[in-house]
């Protein structure tokens, strides 16, 4: 296992986006983990209820504030940080939740095949078809404001059809392999089967379809913010851009319109690369190898 | 004054692990009307061969040194664009059947076309696809399965598609790069009949490429063995099949089994395929042949003359 | 007639869909917390309105009957009254419809056309500058936040330099004009349709010139371009005529299955422009705890994905003479 990941990190390596991505990726991370720091500081410097006592409306970059405030005064750095926090929290979750149903259910349909198989695909093309953030939109209108997490689930359950395609693709041909007959006729369940002998070759191409789906539920959780159906109780870089548009800021405040704009754009950028270098070590067709005879 | 004379042709590529010699200090002389068959294993260097007449080798080979002279003109001295006017009017090629030669959303009979037009100006649309029916009709496919599209057919219709494509301008010479591969023995027939025929009706000159031995003294007067990039022996096809010199064209002779004799043991080689980034000083094919001596390892084999027609790149024929 | 046989297969798999969806959607309203009722009739109403509305969408009747009802005012078009405009749902999307249509479409056909001719164009260049140039460009346009560049735009375009108006999709001075001509209406909102149109085009020709160029790179590894290049035919034709069209395909197949995703991406932009589409309309509904309005919103939007789904899939068979339906 070490020795695959060590090989493959050589020839993530090479790769230039690959570098990029990276490094893009910790320094977002970097933002994330020092997310916790500036309230500690000072009370005024808290994402949400950190208003400073002399300032009251939004304000351009200052010393105590390196990326002025929003219209009540509270200081946009820290805002960017705890978004960047929310971002990485909601983005991994979602993509992972929706690995993880989608795993599991491409294994199985693959694997039972005929009835299972095509109901579950079934099920798989109908969600597929829906728009995530406008199913979002209608339930929410259904069941009121929603929470975080509610958010979270809620794009999961409406991303992991895609996963599950490829996923059941890919059972389809190991299903034929040898070292799955001989786990038969060893007397193995299905169930012990799936998880023990197909889960482990499958798995590096989910994790590869992880990378991108965080960037697609950062997006959602951001569009959903942005137009006002976001948790009030979380500070995302998307509930960042609607305070700007809603209080009327949008063409005054460049200081407070760019940055969250331009974070939410760079980390789906740094995944993105991220995911196109792990296609690169996970299929040895797509690295550059020079022609022979 | 033959058609095509090569001269020293030596091709390679470039790798990442360095230069491959893929063809080395190829010379042979093909007339009007005449076919020349080049058999060898994989990599030996035989569709490079073909590629390098066509000008159609990828970026990464370069051609190294010789002459292609056909027609008395050098073909590596020529422009694009010459090569271009050549190409297919005077020099045409048939691909494996196999192959995805034919492009999938055009129609078969506008592809044949296009060949056509492409290389007469003054022709109109309406007459080339006469043509195409006539070329239809000469491989033997129905004239109404023309405006199919190429997954219509099947594996020896698309091969025959191919081989009408490949006269529809009239060449002098077809380049036959393995096709009769990937094909069931009754098609195999089929298709080297209709080689046959074009030659000898035609007079279009053919070189066929292949691996395998038997189809080739089907099809050719003179044959060329080629191993790890060079010429191992050359001659009618008569004198290499019935005397066959080097050791390599003996031990592919007697890997085959026939129906008229008794079966006799098999000449299985071994060892693995020689560097062709650094290759020795000495014969290629040492490791591999049964008469190697200590002296065939250490210097170049030279040319030698068993007659007229037929000669032998090895120290141990003589 | 293959294509007839396909066109009537799917049709009857959309409805199928289609007939799922409603299910769902009736049952989340039924199981949803708080009062149906006040859900779909607006209390402002007078009761005797209200017993009306009632009686029509069967809001009374057991849940099984219910079912019934839903199912048949929504083939007879009856959606209900919207709380926030007063008048008949059915009018509402009716008048929003045709926006989004024209946005929508003008702004996929465009990107898809331009990705595929930008896409070819920077494979023929592989390596170069050019090529480094739209690839990079692709790739940063796509990555951008819809909602964001949109604002963006808004503020350079519309504030700053003041060229386009800054939302909406007529000019009301034009349009109340009775002397008004057609061409002059017709530049009208073609001028505001300028920002929201680019704001799309920007973000989705992106992943199109991508995959379109990697598309272009794989097939012109094929056999078939050796052959057309054995033919002796000339370079800009082997890519325009021969490459091209084959490496087109599975961008077709991209346009497909990114639909859903597009009309989130218009619905975004409706709603940022105040462009008076569909999508727009379901935000609002949904802000203004206007369910009639927001269910029909979305069912129709659905119906529309579904619909260009199927457009798309015709599309591609027609273009590829390997599907035989």
């Amino acid at each position: 296992m070490v020795d695959r990941f060590l090989e493959g990190w050589s020839v993530y390596k090479e790769s230039l986006i690959g570098k990029i991505g990276l490094t893009l990726l910790v320094i977002f991370a970097l933002m994330a983990l020092c997310s916790f720091f500036p309230p500690m500081i000072d009370p005024m410097y808290h994402p949400m209820t950190g208003v400073d006592p002399q300032i009251s409306h939004s304000t351009s970059p200052s010393w105590r504030h390196w990326l002025g405030t929003d219209f009540i005064g509270r200081d946009i750095l820290c805002q960017l940080l705890a978004g960047a926090r929310i971002a990485f929290m909601v983005g991994i979750s979602a993509a992972f939740m929706s690995i993880l149903l989608g795993t599991t259910v491409g294994m199985i349909a693959g694997y039972s095949g005929k009835i299972v198989d095509t109901l579950l695909m079934r099920l798989a093309d109908m969600i597929m078809v829906m728009p995530t953030l406008l199913v979002v939109l209608i339930l929410s209108s259904l069941f009121g404001q929603l929470n975080i997490w509610t958010i979270v689930l809620l794009i999961a359950l409406f991303r992991w059809p895609g996963v599950s395609r490829v996923i059941r693709a890919q059972t389809l041909s190991l299903k034929e392999r040898p070292f799955i007959e001989a786990a038969k006729v060893t007397g193995a369940s299905h169930f012990r089967i799936i998880f023990r002998h197909i889960m482990p070759n499958v798995l590096p191409l989910s994790l590869l379809y992880m990378t991108f789906r965080v960037t697609s539920a950062i997006i959602i959780e951001a569009a959903l913010a942005f137009l006002g159906f976001g948790d009030p109780s979380t500070v995302s870089w998307g509930m960042m851009l609607q305070w700007v548009w809603k209080t009327g800021h949008m063409f005054q405040a460049p200081y407070w319109l760019l940055p969250p704009g331009i974070c939410i754009s760079l980390l789906t950028l740094s995944f993105y690369m991220l995911g196109r270098a792990m296609e690169e070590v996970l299929d040895p067709r797509l690295r550059k190898e020079v022609a022979q005879e | 004054m033959a058609l095509l004379t090569v001269k020293n042709l030596s091709v390679g590529y470039h790798t990442r692990k360095g230069f491959l010699k893929s063809v080395q200090g190829v010379s042979f002389a093909l007339d009007q009307g005449k076919s020349l068959g080049f058999v060898g294993e994989s990599g030996c260097g035989k569709t490079t061969i073909g590629m390098a007449l066509m000008g159609l080798l990828p970026n990464n080979a370069s051609v190294t040194n010789g002459e292609i002279l056909f027609e008395d003109q050098d073909l590596l001295k020529m422009s694009k664009k010459e090569i271009q006017q050549i190409r297919w009017k005077k020099i045409a090629m048939i691909f494996q059947a196999a192959m995805n030669a034919l492009n999938p959303v055009h129609r078969v009979s506008d592809q044949i076309a296009e060949a056509i037009l492409a290389h007469d100006a003054d022709i109109s649309k309406k007459t080339a696809m006469k043509q195409v029916e006539s070329l239809f009709q000469l491989v033997g496919i129905p004239p109404d399965r023309m405006n199919d599209y190429p997954h219509h057919y099947s594996g020896g219709m698309k091969q025959r598609v191919i081989i009408a494509m490949a006269l529809a301008c009239h060449p002098s010479l077809i380049i036959a790069d393995e096709p009769t591969t990937a094909l069931d023995v009754i098609v195999q027939d089929q298709i080297l009949s209709a080689i046959k025929d074009f030659r000898n009706k035609l007079k279009i000159s053919v070189i066929f490429i292949s691996h395998d031995i038997a189809v080739v003294a089907d099809v050719c007067d003179t044959i060329g063995i080629m191993f790890a990039g060079q010429l191992v022996e050359y001659g009618r096809i008569e004198d290499v099949f019935y005397s066959p010199m080097h050791p390599y064209t003996q031990s592919l002779l007697s890997s085959y089994l026939t129906l008229n004799k008794d079966v006799v043991q098999l000449n299985a080689y071994l060892g693995k395929t020689p560097d062709l980034i650094n290759p020795t000083t000495g014969c290629l094919f040492c490791e591999r042949c049964t008469v190697a001596e200590a002296t065939c390892s250490l210097r170049a084999p030279e040319w030698v003359k068993i007659s007229p027609t037929h000669k032998a790149l090895c120290s141990r024929c003589k | 007639m293959e294509i007839q046989k396909f066109v009537l297969k799917r049709l009857i798999e959309i409805f199928v869909i289609f007939f799922v969806i409603l299910t769902v959607l009736f049952l989340l309203f039924r199981l949803a917390p708080g009062d149906p009722v006040t859900r779909m009739v607006d209390p402002t109403m007078t009761p005797e309105d209200a017993a009306y509305l009632i009686a029509q969408l069967g809001l009374d009747q057991p849940v099984w009957l219910q079912y019934i009802y839903y199912l048949k005012n929504f083939f007879t078009g009856n959606f209900g009254i919207s709380f926030h405009y007063g008048v008949a749902v059915f009018s509402i999307i009716l008048n929003r419809l045709p926006n989004t249509i024209l946005l929508f479409s003008t702004s996929i056909l465009l990107s898809a056309f331009a990705g595929i001719f930008l896409g070819k164009i920077a494979s023929w260049h592989k390596g170069e500058k050019i090529d480094t140039w739209m690839t990079l460009g692709a790739l940063i346009c796509h990555t951008l936040f819809l909602p964001w560049l949109a604002l963006i735009m808004i503020w350079i375009f519309g504030f700053h330099i003041g060229w386009f108006p800054l939302n909406g999709m007529i000019s009301p001075e034009i349009w109340l004009d009775s002397s008004s001509g057609f061409w002059l209406k017709f530049l009208d909102v073609a001028h505001h349709m300028v920002l929201p149109l680019a704001t799309l085009f920007l973000i989705h020709f992106g992943s199109y010139l991508l995959l379109m160029r990697s598309s272009m790179l794989d097939t012109l590894k094929e056999d078939y371009i050796l052959t057309a290049r054995a033919k002796g035919l000339d370079e800009k034709v082997i890519r325009n005529h021969h490459a091209a069209p084959n490496a087109a395909l599975p961008v077709v197949t991209s346009v497909g299955i990114s639909l859903a995703f597009s009309l989130s991406g218009g619905a975004l932009t409706e709603t940022v422009f105040s462009w008076p589409g569909i999508g727009r309309e379901l935000v609002f509904a949904v802000s203004n705890s206007d369910y009639p309005l927001a269910q029909a919103s979305f069912l129709l939007i659905a119906t529309v994905v579904l619909i260009s789904n199927l457009v798309v899939d015709v599309l591609y068979a027609y273009l590829d003479p390997r599907i035989k339906y």
